[in-house]
């Protein structure tokens, strides 16, 4: 077996499911051995260690750059040890943002903000993959081709032209191709403090409405760090965070920690996926999805929708830009103008949706300065009927500045 | 044969009792290192444990054909660290020794592997764990398996967490 194995291989051993471990060496010679919270697919010939807790590890790298790391695949149990050449550590930057704020979306629902602190990104050089003789699962045939869904979903850019439509469409599109049941698009305030629910599909309620403070939660830190944030094994991490607290309070810590706060969305999400949606280097919101399994996103589910997020954040700029040249008289905030833009622009919906009724995305009359329900048109999925029936929409309290 | 004293029988052993037991806890999770050619580290999964009944000696027992590198970095260096962790609650401890020696396995080490094997797929499959995927994750063939015993020389606190990393209390 001389193929090499590249990173982009076994990036389902690199999910944290089954923790890795990881050995070093000091100068002296002295082995050491730990655990890993995150090993962080960089590239195809590049991982990231969290450099947290465990200082012994970085201590020996810094001294003497080798590591090897076991890593098992949670769905086969194939295993793979991987000799690694740690070459840097990284305490800023895109690849640090990305690592921090998935710790940061864990720490935040868990109450560990202030404990859960990542130091750096220890990124090393994969030099080696091998495989290590033993049983291995055969693989599920996956029911889909994610490429091909991708294809599939990306068709609704083709065809919408009015914001409201596209993102109904775009929703749509997830729970047809990918079968991604529950998901949410969520806009910026001008402010830039808060996050808000424009669309969803899947859930009892529309979630219209619901908040999240920038920079809190999975949702908030994708949007705060402009980085895809995913989790994939809520029951393992929380679990896992929930050790580290008990450590925390035992050392005195207590104090510091603030109170979990539940997640929007599916009460029992076990895997989630936000990507935010960026255009022109302005953030404009967030695409979130979730499912009560765990594992359901992968590192390639994360490609996609980040890849449909990059789409959507062009197709809003694209019709803010048309919008822009239709009405230059008012100048409000660029990410901004997009809402306003759907919120005063009822005809266009109409003009691409004449069977139905427009849907603009905000309605300050009707409701309040609120988002609309756009889920209302989707049947919600058989699994959830029942869950929070007959409840109300909660009324925002909050008038929107578009200023 | 030359039967030799133990030189340190007064002080007592590095792992007390509560740690001993701890160590040999049905479920518990078990990797061992050790120092290649070239500090090249190398490691690899144990599938059991046991403790003399004076905590002087500790032993893992390691598929050596899925693990030939660290087996010959253990015989070559005698430098050794085993990371023992309880998966369900995280609780985490490592322990060193500069005197490893690779044996065949014992009579019993087989029987051993398996009960660990049997309590590691309980407890995994506890916490949500698919039993089959962990039956074939822990999958070595017995007759591979050797003892890598040593006497520890350092016991350190890896539980996650602000006080990771510091020596076991004596």
């Amino acid at each position: 077996m001389t193929e090499r194995i590249g990173v982009d291989s076994i990036r389902d051993c690199l999910e944290g499911v089954i923790p890795a471990t990881v050995a070093t060496c000091a100068p002296d010679g002295t082995p050491n051995v730990s655990y890993v919270s995150q090993i962080h697919y960089v590239d195809s010939a590049h991982v990231a260690l969290t450099f947290q807790f465990f200082n012994k590890t970085r201590e020996n790298v810094l001294a003497h750059p080798r590591a090897t790391v076991l890593a098992v695949n949670p769905l086969t149990a194939a295993r793979y040890r991987m000799a690694l050449e740690y070459l840097r550590t990284e305490t800023e930057g895109p690849l640090y943002e990305s690592m921090k704020a998935k710790l940061a979306g864990i720490a935040s629902h868990t109450g560990m903000v202030g404990v859960f602190r990542l130091r750096g990104a220890d990124v090393y050089r994969v030099q080696r993959i091998t495989q290590l003789p033993g049983q291995v699962l055969p693989a599920a045939t996956p029911h889909r081709n994610l490429l091909a869904s991708l294809r599939a979903c990306a068709q609704v850019f083709t065809r919408s032209a009015d914001l409201a439509v596209l993102l109904e469409e775009l929703l749509a599109a997830l729970a047809r191709h990918m079968d991604v049941t529950h998901a949410m698009v969520l806009m910026l305030d001008a402010p830039g403090r808060r996050l808000y629910t424009v669309a969803s599909r899947g859930y009892p309620q529309s979630g219209v409405g619901s908040e999240v403070a920038l920079g809190c939660g999975v949702i908030g830190v994708a949007a705060e760090q402009r980085t895809p944030i995913r989790i994939t094994h809520m029951t393992a991490e929380y679990s896992y965070s929930r050790a580290m607290r008990e450590s925390a309070e035992r050392a005195g810590l207590g104090a510091s920690l603030e109170t979990a706060i539940p997640l929007p969305g599916l009460a029992d999400s076990h895997s989630q996926l936000a990507a935010p949606i960026v255009a022109g280097g302005a953030l404009l919101g967030v695409l979130y999805v979730e499912s009560p399994q765990d594992l359901r996103f992968s590192y390639d589910d994360e490609d996609a929708l980040v890849a449909l997020a990059a789409q959507l954040g062009n197709a809003i700029r694209a019709l803010h830009e048309a919008e822009e040249r239709g009405h230059r008289a008012s100048k409000p905030a660029p990410h901004a103008r997009a809402h306003e833009r759907v919120e005063t622009d009822p005809e266009d919906a109409r003009k691409h949706r004449p069977d139905r009724e427009a849907v603009p995305l905000l309605h300050p009359e009707r409701e309040g300065g609120e988002g609309r329900v756009l889920a209302a048109d989707h049947p919600v999925d058989p699994d959830d009927r029942g869950r929070g029936e007959g409840e109300e929409d909660k009324p925002r309290n909050e008038q929107r500045e578009f200023t | 044969m030359i039967l030799r004293m133990s030189a340190g029988t007064a002080a007592p052993p590095l792992l007390d009792a509560e740690h001993a037991a701890f160590v040999l806890l049905a479920g518990i999770s078990m990797t061992a290192a050790s120092r290649g050619a070239d500090n090249a580290p190398q490691l690899g999964r144990a599938v059991g444990c046991r403790v003399s009944a004076d905590r002087a000696r500790v032993t893992v027992l390691v598929p050596a054909d899925q693990n030939p590198e660290l087996v010959e970095a253990l015989r070559a260096s005698r430098a050794v660290a085993v990371v023992f962790s309880q998966p369900s609650t995280h609780r985490t401890i490592q322990l060193k020794g500069i005197d490893a020696v690779v044996e065949p396995a014992a009579p019993d080490d087989r029987e051993r592997a398996a009960r660990w094997s049997a309590a590691f797929v309980a407890e995994l499959a506890a916490l949500g764990y698919d039993a089959r995927m962990v039956d074939a994750f822990l999958w070595c063939d017995p007759v591979g398996l050797v003892a890598v015993s040593f006497s520890p020389c350092a016991a350190f606190q890896q539980t996650p967490g602000p006080g990771a990393g510091a020596p076991l209390p004596r």
